[in-house]
């Protein structure tokens, strides 16, 4: 496989999954708080910075009035703002197009008829009304272009680097909405009786990663920080967390460099370390100090990402 | 079904003038064309605007498009398409395919001799004047012996029927032929509109010319190469014909890649994989020459790959089509088509070519100044259906525009009878009817080492604009389905 069009479709991976997580956090979030169990969960203030905190474009001034159809416009459709996820779609597409010869024609359809949605998707109705409608099928047709993924390609290098840059965005993107509700949840403290580690943020945070049903069967609890961060995090079984993500990406960069010892300085012999890294930890230990947890493992996946440039895409 | 009781057809105007490819002479259906005009009689005008709409969204999820360049913006466009196909009789398809076959291989020998002995020019067959002053003539070029002998791999042979029923040829294009892709588009939204209709024809498949090209792509392979690397280039993904590149190349299963992502090292080529260099033997390229090597060609050309002329020379690697293989589709050689076949073929032109005058004898400039008014003056050396006057849709002031422009340059022009192009039912958005419309059809010839290939099927173009005879995709032109039948 050629090296440019092998970063086009990490590329293309990354900015499909991202679509997906914008979008389900924007649901999530909205619709959850408009029933939350305290007063600042509640505030469309409050959502709508933990909105912008999460797409990476936080409002620092606490000052600032923010209007609702502005931020969710900018978020969704602004064809100006970079982390929008209509130009996630056209970063996605763009990709895929220049890719379209290796990739099946049911994959690049689907990806395809997604452009078309989102590109005309009618801003003033989006603003108003339609962010369920919207957001609900972005993460819909998501679902299908992983199943075109999965089962239309052949399972070769091809799919290898394009799941290497799902799974990477995936577990990227479940840090940042750790991150951003480890942030809601230390500023909801204490408002009306809810304490940070029964916050009301945990259970959407799980929402937003799909994940809450599943938690809830798993550990027959109401969820706490710690479960929660466990849950997301550790559990190589649930389909989010960061340790899955990881396990996965370690599979595919074993079909992409099959050497059986790793060279200290390739992107498999990084994997490999950052994931033993997390086969061992416990919760305990993370929870002692979350934000620089998180610090480490965004530089950690953004360093495999450099690595995989170096190694792949940079001939 | 008379047309009268036909729902789709009950407004169809004929135009007596005009030659009508479904209607004889006294103006009953023909008999190939009778059960497809009652099926589609069975539709009413409500119905086939919904197919019709269906039709499109397919080829707009499918992301096949075109772009038009703009003043100042690119647009994505669908290529209009319309669901009554054209059908072809069997005998008159051979007669097609022969003479696509005659000309392709009476052009590959004139352009060997051109860039070698020149013997043609030596017997005076054809004046030097029509190779010296070719601006797609490559010094570069001569002497060299191209991988299997061949330099026009790919042909696309124009072919219109005049109103005397018979072929004429308008033009052979072997330089970068394009539009196959559409022919199998084409083929695929007709099957999912109206599957139906495919039941009562016995048809020709379409879809075995990317196997039959990488067949014949793999024999004209460098010498010591045992299974070639076979490429597509492309310019990128902004070129217009990109995703056709793309068709091509996923189609033969083998990478499309741009100059980028080749280098040449000691005179070889490769290209640069996940896993470091990897060699490539046979390139299609979808690059114009002046592109392809800026050592060696156009110096700032930022699509092409340094070095890759000397490779060719070398014999390292094989480029189809050839370099140099306009200087055989130019407008003005085309004239003397039918004494390249007889010379080098010894045979009598399969399909006819349209008289044409040359602009550049004295005596021929002469008939042709005074008689703009009924001729199509044509560049000799532009593609795309761009620079063409055709005589009686001018104005006074611009035959005199045109008239003072074929003075200034007279080796720039030539000039053919207007031919009237047969006709075709087409679809037209704005009436909701059916009206007739001007077609050609583009074939696709494909010459390996001692054995070559016609696509069975084409490009019908239609010319969507009334009256209009040109049928280029960038100057408005729509396609049909094009079925050859099965004996």
């Amino acid at each position: 496989m050629l090296s440019r069009v092998a970063n086009n479709l990490f590329w293309m991976g990354r900015y499909i999954e991202r679509s997906e997580h914008i979008a389900r956090y924007l649901n999530v979030n909205y619709f959850s708080s408009l029933d939350a169990p305290n007063q600042l969960s509640q505030s469309r203030q409050f959502v709508l910075r933990s909105m912008l905190f999460m797409v990476g474009d936080p409002e620092e001034d606490e000052s600032v009035e923010l209007d609702e159809e502005k931020v969710l416009y900018k978020i969704g459709l602004d064809p100006d703002f970079p982390f929008s996820i209509i130009n996630n779609v056209k970063y996605a597409r763009e990709n895929a197009n220049s890719a379209r010869d290796l990739i099946s024609t049911e994959l690049y359809e689907a990806i395809n008829k997604f452009y078309h949605f989102v590109l005309n998707y009618d801003a003033d109705s989006f603003v108003k009304n339609g962010l369920h409608d919207f957001t609900v099928n972005v993460a819909e047709m998501t679902a299908i272009l992983r199943g075109k993924m999965r089962g239309t390609l052949l399972h070769d290098d091809i799919y290898s680097i394009i799941m290497m840059g799902v799974n990477i965005e995936r577990s990227t993107q479940i840090i940042r909405m750790i991150n951003a509700k480890y942030h809601d949840a230390e500023k909801s403290r204490g408002s009306y009786g809810d304490t940070f580690g029964n916050s009301f943020e945990w259970t959407t945070l799980l929402k937003c990663a799909e994940s809450y049903d599943m938690m809830r069967r798993f550990y027959k609890k109401t969820p706490t920080s710690i479960t929660t961060l466990e849950f997301l995090i550790l559990n190589p079984n649930c389909p989010r967390s960061v340790m899955n993500s990881l396990n996965q990406v370690y599979d595919h960069i074993k079909v992409l460099d099959p050497s059986k010892n790793y060279n200290k300085t390739s992107t498999a012999f990084l994997v490999g370390r950052v994931r033993s890294e997390f086969a061992y930890k416990y919760i305990e230990e993370i929870e002692e100090d979350i934000q620089s947890f998180i610090e480490n493992i965004l530089e950690s996946l953004s360093e495999i990402g450099q690595k995989m440039e170096k190694e792949f895409f940079n001939y | 079904m008379t047309t009268a009781e036909n729902q789709l057809f009950s407004s169809y105007q004929r135009n007596p003038l005009l030659f009508d490819e479904i209607y004889d002479k006294d103006g009953t259906i023909m008999s190939i064309y009778s059960e497809l005009f009652d099926l589609y009689g069975e539709h009413s005008i409500k119905d086939y605007v919904k197919l019709n709409d269906k039709a499109k969204a397919s080829f707009f999820n499918q992301g096949i498009t075109f772009q038009v360049y703009d003043k100042n913006e690119t647009k994505e466009k669908i290529f209009p398409f319309d669901l009554f196909p054209r059908i072809i009789d069997p005998k008159e398809w051979d007669i097609i395919e022969r003479g696509a076959i005659q000309r392709s291989k009476a052009l590959n020998l004139f352009l060997w001799d051109v860039y070698h002995d020149k013997k043609i020019i030596k017997q005076g067959i054809v004046p030097m004047d029509l190779i010296g002053s070719s601006a797609n003539y490559l010094d570069q070029m001569v002497g060299i012996d191209p991988p299997g002998g061949i330099y026009n791999h790919i042909s696309g042979t124009d072919v219109i029927k005049h109103n005397d029923g018979q072929y004429y040829v308008l033009e052979d294009n072997i330089r970068c032929p394009s539009g196959v892709s559409y022919v199998i588009c084409n083929r695929t939204a007709l099957k999912r509109a109206l599957f139906g209709v495919f039941n009562r024809y016995k048809t020709y498949s379409v879809t075995n010319y990317a196997e039959n090209l990488l067949d014949l792509l793999e024999t004209v392979k460098p010498k010591g190469v045992d299974i070639p690397n076979v490429v597509v280039i492309t310019p990128g993904m902004f070129n217009s014909a990109f995703y056709e590149h793309s068709y091509l190349a996923k189609t033969m299963g083998v990478e499309l890649v741009e100059g980028r992502d080749l280098f040449v090292e000691n005179d070889f080529v490769y290209m640069k994989t996940i896993r470091g260099p990897e060699k490539v033997d046979v390139i299609y390229r979808r690059i114009d020459d002046a592109f392809i090597d800026p050592l060696e060609f156009k110096p700032d050309s930022a699509i092409g790959v340094p070095g890759l002329f000397a490779a060719y020379k070398k014999g390292n690697v094989t480029l189809a089509n050839a370099p140099g293989t306009g200087v055989a589709d130019d407008k003005a050689v085309y004239t003397y088509m039918p004494e390249i076949i007889k010379y080098y073929l010894d045979e009598e032109p399969i399909l006819n070519n349209v008289h044409t005058y040359h602009c550049s004898r004295p005596d021929e400039l002469k008939y042709v100044l005074e008689h703009v008014h009924e001729l199509v003056i044509k560049p000799v050396d532009e593609a795309g259906g761009y620079g063409i006057s055709i005589g009686n849709k001018l104005t006074k002031e611009e035959i005199e525009t045109v008239k003072k422009q074929v003075k200034e340059s007279p080796r720039k022009y030539v000039a053919q009878p207007i031919l009237s192009l047969s006709v075709h039912p087409t679809y037209i958005d704005e009436t909701e009817s059916f009206e007739q419309r001007h077609v050609d059809l583009r074939t696709f010839t494909v010459l390996g080492k001692d054995r070559e290939f016609v696509l069975k099927g084409g490009l019908t173009r239609v010319a969507l604009k009334k009256g209009n005879l040109i049928v280029n995709s960038s100057q408005g032109g729509g396609s049909k389905d094009t079925w050859v039948l099965k004996e």
